[in-house]
């Protein structure tokens, strides 16, 4: 329904790329088809690049638009319109050397100089994403094929950011078009067919017969369908029109299956409270670290992942991924089922008689998320209180209104997730609460050394998750499907597979 | 007669500009911090204003109304600040496909509900006890209810029908006409349960009036009599209910496209007034406005056509 | 006295609405069904079997079972219990609408239709405003505005709601303002707020409360529906949302939809209903009332009563020895014609009636209203009205028994063979269709004329009737032409197909005094010219005197005496003709006929 789409929107909002492993990656070859059908579940707002959005939007603007480097599904960085690149000494120059032969739809030549003018708008502009590129000081186009990037700061995700929405490059003669926002002129794998595109419901592509690397092109034609709902989508994919689509959750992946389709799982989110009010602005009693640690103790985790998440996903304490420097396997017990365990440790706080938690509701979180809060906080002895936010869920939380929420938030890298959540003026702070020790140790991890960066982040997780920052449920499973005529290999970090992952199957 | 549609028209035209004014207002109202949901949350607070000033969020809000209605007198709807697509556009291509809906739906009702009405008005008896309850269920109980109903038994269990989705006429006739069959019986059954009520009780009177049994003592059959006098007479009621109908259907439309996932009228209005995008609302309230006003026009002359006393007047 | 029993059975004692209800099977029904679920929503604290809003863990979608008797639902909630609770607030909801839209509607209406004027106007054009505004996108944007709660969102749909309430009691209104009981209470110095409650208020009463029953249910639809669209208020047990619920998880736990759904549906249903049997108690158009059930002693009464008069037989006069030659047309022997009660017995409104017409005589059938005259002449043309035919005799004309024909063929019969004259001319024209055309099609149908050619002869059937300028009248609508030139009109239709035998139902009753000598004269050159028979149906001894030939007097469905005209005025036998010439007021003798039959002067 609507309030999963919502969710879903207010995901794909907060969504960052994530860097992972290396490994080598798969080649691919030539083999066109027909037409690949896939399901998503938003519409982009725009085609210009410069407002452009990624996770769930990234295989609209892929399809039409290269990025300076690929992310590879495993999570490896491999070129793309640019053919290397290399960092300085200390990390705050970055020299790549672009591709000479592409030329985009419009017959205009990529170079240096249209890179330099694409990120640059991006920088400015107005996508939520703009802040990727906040390091980015200045840009400049040495000559052709050669672009230099000085940065204020070194900053650990820079590359990857280079990877996604930050990089698509526009052609500039586009830029002043009055209808850019929906005739899209890039270098990418297809091209827009605007007559049979209906905004906001089906985008129809065609394949772009001058890609300069045919091999990364498996299908002729590719459309992408919008499906606001789950039911809807849910129907679309038993009636097999689709070859492939995200999921909203994990309700009907067992019809999914039976309709004959595949479930490629991947684990991209936690969900759970964020409990922002760590100075007690808000209200006062979630100063006190022991009633954030009753938080933490008293959901029964594995039934609400049982019964939200139909089981699908991991139990976890910790807001960081397995896959990052800062996990710690222990610290995922560190916070068992406990009502009784909750209870005592609000007395010991003097919250004995009972305390009373504002949280927002809306449309988004549906009946039973919050049903399931109130009556877990009920039995230790806390109210719950819903107050519906209408239309401005996420202005009130930013504002900041409330000391505490539910929420889905994507796990990045560990430098993007600090960024995103923890750092004094991360979005996600809203209250911006500092604390110096963790001052100190995101010191360490911006600046220090390979070594000093690890041992940092875990001391950072340890301490986020004895303080309480968070009360983390579990990580949910995310799944894409495909049908039997589609391969597809799962985008690390990203909620829809990029569009080169997609191949017939043999 | 070129008064009288000139006077109509005329009141529409008011009528569409008091609405639109409301619209607005309320839109207005009710919008939060638009911005902030365009660019979303991660953006900083510098990109949210630089949103606002793009969108012209940041004035008084008459002159926000006027710069719209200005525009709008032109033509220009404006554009989404959600998708950027052309209001217009956006508004036509969705329009065409509630329409689609609503219209098939009205006119399958109209034949159904006459055959009906005409054969329960005449035989009476068991027969017409039947039709009435029939007609009841089918009259109270809420169309999404129906929708879901057909969903379930049709599409998914039997498998008949394409369940979701949308063909364009143009694109393929038996393409349309499989993804828009469900949905139009879904929204015509209320439809025709409440027209049949409406012609069943207007042919029972009209069959008391005397002229038909001069007609008939001048030798006319009385099928002939009911096909050609009867339904004529009872035409003009049932023809209001029509219209009223095809008003509601307007609205019920809105849920059913949801459920069938079509991409009418109905799936833009709930999106768009739930985020605030003030431009594609407006543009949807013009349209609607000016079906009304154009169906209750079109109503009012076939009225007048009908019955002769109406026109002189 | 003179006996007047009616031809047709009385309508029912004024009982109360709702006793009435009690009696009619859906409606009894319908209101019990409302009451069980208005019941088990007051009582929904003492028939609950958990608190509506206690998730539980581990209760999520449980199957129906002895700890959730209807399962529970996404979040472990007994749906059962949740059902009850939702009934308050689904039906206080949608009675917050009723009550917003009735008082503004009543109000309104009756203001407006009482006094008119501006508020009269500018109401009317509000109204046609909130019709025409989508309603869909008003809730939403007022939703946005004003908050996700439940009962402003209803109180806005009953804003919106009203105009049902305003349009009809307005109508009602305006139709009772002039009406001269009002006129008099105006006189009598009662005050306007008086009359508006007392008599006004009494007469809208009925339709609103039927409204009502209507609007209740489309707002509980409605609040269901958005509700449906996850835009209700969360924080109330609603059954909109246990829908939405439902269909969130509807491949998981099928059931779960099912419940919400079959409780909507039937409230829906059970309200629909209910407005159908109060509307069908009010019009009465179920037919006649259900009297109580026929007494054994009644039926032994009347029985007697009709034995008494069947044995009591017509006077006939014999037959004047200069009187018609002509052929017999029309010979009905033993006529019967009853009207089938809802209790299953028969009701004889005529009894063994003989009647005989030749060939270029007129009839004329005398009686008083009830008297079976004019169901006589319906049975011949066998246009009986719902619920009545034939029930014994023959009717012979022409040698052929209409009887037992069937409608086809009696169609065949009608207009070609034998013609109707109506009483009141307005009600007897389509209006509709002009006058041309009404004239044209039954003699296309009968004499296959060409459009052309019936033109033509509608043309000179209209100049032929008297009717001054017959183009204008052809082009011109009924509404558009006096009463008179409709009766003409009327007349020429009936003879435009040059019928045999021509049945008259009191075809100047309804005119003025100076047009209906015209239209006798008329009549009678038309009946001299056809050489038809005609059946003159009548209650007025002047027209019997002024044209016919032979009088058959009825009473109470029976012949009582028959025989020429003159016989009849000069030497009346039966007491109860003597009683019908006795109250003819002018003191002289009847005038005896101008034109003797065979058009020689006397």
């Amino acid at each position: 329904m609507f309030r999963s789409k919502r969710m879903a929107a207010l995901v794909a909002a907060v969504a960052l790329g994530l860097t992972g492993c290396s490994a080598a990656g798969g080649a691919t070859q030539e083999q066109s088809s027909q037409t690949l059908t896939l399901g998503a579940l938003l519409a982009p707002k725009t085609f210009a690049a410069d407002q452009s959005e990624f996770a769930n939007l990234s295989p609209f603007y892929q399809a039409v638009y290269d990025t300076l480097i690929r992310m590879k599904p495993d999570g490896t960085l491999v070129p793309m319109l640019a053919k290397e690149w290399k960092y300085n000494a200390d990390k705050t120059v970055l020299t790549l050397t672009l591709r000479d032969d592409v030329k985009f739809t419009d017959g205009t030549p990529f170079n240096a100089d249209a890179a330099k003018q694409n990120l640059e708008r991006f920088k400015a502009g107005t996508s939520p994403d703009a802040q990727f590129l906040a390091a980015l000081k200045t840009a400049k186009a040495v000559d052709a094929t050669t672009l230099e990037l000085t940065l204020s700061a070194p900053d650990p995700a820079f590359l990857n950011y280079l990877s996604k929405d930050a990089s698509f490059m526009q052609s500039p003669a586009s830029f002043a078009a009055p209808d850019i926002a929906t005739k899209p002129v890039g270098s990418g794998p297809y091209v827009l067919d605007t007559a049979a595109t209906v905004t906001g419901t089906s985008y129809s592509y065609k394949r772009n017969p001058d890609y300069w690397d045919k091999g990364l092109v498996h299908y002729d034609n590719l459309v992408l369908n919008v499906y606001g709902d789950q039911t809807s989508l849910l129907n679309a994919i038993k009636s097999g029109q689709l070859n492939g689509a995200n999921t909203i959750d994990n309700n009907t992946l067992t019809e999914i299956e039976a309709a004959g389709y595949k479930v490629n799982p991947l684990q991209l989110n936690w969900s759970g409270l964020l409990l922002f009010d760590r100075a007690g602005t808000t209200n006062p009693a979630l100063k006190d670290v022991r009633v954030r640690q009753a938080l933490n103790y008293a959901f029964d985790t594995k039934a609400m992942l049982a019964s939200i998440g139909q089981g699908y996903g991991e139990l976890t304490a910790q807001v960081f991924p397995p896959s990052s420097d800062a996990y710690d396997k222990a610290l995922d017990s560190r916070y068992p089922y406990d009502p009784a365990k909750a209870k005592a440790l609000l007395a010991e706080a003097g919250y004995a008689s009972g305390l009373t938690l504002k949280l927002p509701s809306s449309a988004l979180l549906g009946n039973t998320i919050p049903a399931l809060i109130t009556q877990q906080l009920k039995d230790v002895g806390i109210t719950a209180e819903f107050a519906d936010t209408g239309n401005n869920f996420i202005a009130d939380l930013l504002a900041p209104k409330y000391g505490v929420s539910y929420m889905i938030l994507e796990q990045q890298s560990d430098w993007q997730l600090i960024n995103m959540k923890i750092a004094p003026n991360a979005p996600w702070n809203p209250y911006k609460y500092e604390d110096p020790k963790v001052d100190q140790l995101i010191k360490t991890i911006h600046l220090g050394s390979e070594t000093e960066q690890k041992a940092a982040a875990k001391e950072l997780n340890k301490y986020i998750v004895e303080q309480a920052w968070f009360a983390p449920w579990y990580r949910p499973q995310s799944s894409f499907v495909t049908d039997a005529k589609t391969n597809v290999e799962v985008q690390t970090g990203n909620a829809y597979p990029f569009i080169w992952s997609f191949t017939p199957a043999a | 007669m070129y008064r009288f549609v000139l006077r109509r028209l005329l009141s529409g035209v008011l009528l569409l500009f008091v609405i639109t004014t409301v619209a607005y207002l309320l839109l207005y109202a009710g919008g939060g911090d638009i911005a902030r949901r365009i660019v979303g949350p991660t953006a900083s607070q510098a990109q949210v204003t630089l949103k606002a000033a793009q969108l012209g969020l940041d004035r008084p809000l008459l002159v926000q109304y006027w710069d719209w209605l200005t525009h709008a007198l032109t033509g220009n709807l404006g554009r989404s600040w959600f998708n950027g697509q052309l209001v217009t556009t956006g508004v036509t291509s969705r329009v065409s496909v509630t329409i689609s809906l609503v219209l098939g739906a009205t006119i399958i009702a109209t034949i159904v509900s006459v055959v009906i009405a005409v054969w329960a008005a005449v035989r009476r008896g068991w027969v017409d006890r039947v039709v009435q309850f029939v007609g009841v269920l089918g009259f109270a109980i809420p169309g999404f209810l129906i929708a879901l109903g057909l969903v379930s038994l049709f599409a998914l269990n039997l498998k008949w029908f394409k369940a979701t989705g949308y063909v364009p006429i143009t694109t393929s006739f038996g393409g349309w006409a499989a993804t828009v069959t469900l949905p139009i019986i879904a929204l015509s059954i209320g439809c025709i349960a409440a027209v049949v009520q409406q012609v069943r009780g207007s042919l029972i009177d009209a069959l008391r009036q005397d002229y038909v049994r001069t007609l008939r003592a001048r030798g006319l059959s009385f099928n002939r009599v009911v096909y050609t006098h009867v339904l004529r007479n009872a035409g003009g009621p049932a023809l209001a209910v029509l219209a009223v109908q095809f008003i509601g259907l307007l609205g019920g439309a809105v849920i059913v496209e949801q459920i069938f996932a079509l991409p009418g009228l109905g799936q833009i209005t709930v999106a768009a007034t739930g985020q605030g995008d003030i431009p594609v609302v407006m543009g949807v309230v013009v349209a609607t406005a000016a079906i009304v006003v154009a169906v209750n026009l079109i109503i009012d002359l076939a009225q007048g056509w009908l019955n002769p006393k109406v026109r002189l007047s | 006295m003179i006996d007047t029993s009616p031809a047709l059975p009385a309508p029912a004692a004024k009982a109360s609405l709702f006793r009435r209800l009690l009696t009619h099977p859906t409606g009894a029904a319908s209101l019990l069904v409302l009451l069980l679920v208005a019941a088990a929503a007051l009582l929904a604290p003492l028939l609950a079997t958990h608190d509506p809003g206690q998730a539980n863990l581990q209760a999520v979608l449980a199957k129906a079972g002895p700890e959730h008797w209807l399962g529970a639902d996404s979040a472990g909630r007994d749906v059962y219990s949740r059902l009850l609770f939702s009934g308050q607030f689904s039906l206080a909801g949608a009675l917050l609408a009723l009550g917003v839209a009735m008082v503004l509607g009543v109000a309104g209406g009756l203001i407006a239709g009482y006094y008119g004027g501006w508020f009269d106007s500018t109401s009317s054009w509000l109204t046609g405003l909130l019709m025409a505004l989508p309603g869909m996108v008003v809730l939403l944007a007022a939703r946005a505005v004003l908050g996700p709660s439940m009962w402003l969102s209803m109180m806005i749909f009953g804003i919106m709601l009203s105009p049902a309430y305003f349009r009809l009691v307005y109508a009602s209104v305006t139709a009772v303002r002039n009406e001269l009981y009002v006129d008099a209470a105006r006189v009598s110095g009662l005050s306007d707020a008086r009359i508006i409650g007392r008599h006004i208020l009494t007469v809208v009463r009925a339709p609103v409360i039927i409204q009502s029953a209507m609007i209740l249910g489309i707002a509980i639809a409605i609040q269901a529906g958005l509700e449906f669209l996850g835009l209700g208020d969360l924080n109330i047990p609603t059954w909109g949302s246990m829908l939405n619920d439902g269909f969130v998880n509807l491949y998981k736990a099928p059931t779960l939809v099912l419940w919400p759904a079959l409780v909507i549906g039937l409230v829906c249903v059970a309200l629909t209903l209910l407005a159908n049997a109060m509307r069908d108690e009010l019009e009465q158009s179920r037919g006649p009332v259900k009297r109580r059930k026929a007494n054994p002693a009644d039926a032994a009464a009347v029985a007697a009563e009709a034995a008494t008069r069947r044995g009591e037989a017509a006077v006939v006069h014999p037959e004047e020895p200069s009187g018609t030659g002509g052929e017999v047309l029309l010979k009905v022997t033993d006529l019967g014609v009853g009207y089938d009660q809802p209790d299953g017995s028969v009701k004889h409104v005529v009894n063994q009636v003989d009647l005989t017409v030749r060939r270029g005589e007129v009839h004329g059938l005398v009686g008083e209203s009830g008297s079976g005259k004019t169901q006589t002449a319906f049975s011949i043309l066998r246009l009986l009205p719902q619920g009545g035919r034939i029930t014994g005799g023959s009717i012979v004309f022409d040698g052929k028994d209409l009887a037992p024909l069937s409608e086809k063929e009696m169609t065949r019969i009608r207009g070609k063979r034998i013609a109707y004259i109506p009483q009141e001319p307005m009600s007897n024209l389509d209006s509709a269709f002009t006058i041309g055309s009404q004239l044209m099609e039954p003699m296309r149908v009968c004499l296959g004329l060409s459009k052309a050619e019936a033109r033509h002869r509608a043309l000179a059937l209209l100049a032929k009737v008297g009717i001054p300028n017959p183009e204008r009248t052809f082009n011109a609508y009924p509404h558009q032409i006096s009463g008179g030139m409709a009766q003409r009109v009327l007349i020429a239709g009936a003879v435009s197909c040059e019928p045999d035998l021509l049945i008259a139902d009191e075809p100047t009753t309804a005119l003025d005094v100076t047009v209906q000598a015209e239209v006798l004269d008329l009549l009678r050159e038309l009946q001299a010219e056809l050489n038809m028979g005609v059946i003159l149906v009548t209650h007025n001894f002047g027209v019997v005197a002024d044209l016919c030939d032979r009088v058959t007097v009825m009473q109470t469905g029976r012949v009582v005496e028959t025989g020429p005209v003159r016989a009849i005025f000069e030497d009346a036998r039966h007491p109860y003709t003597r009683q019908l010439l006795g109250a003819i007021l002018e003191d002289t003798a009847p005038r005896g006929p101008l034109l003797s039959l065979n058009g020689v002067s006397p």
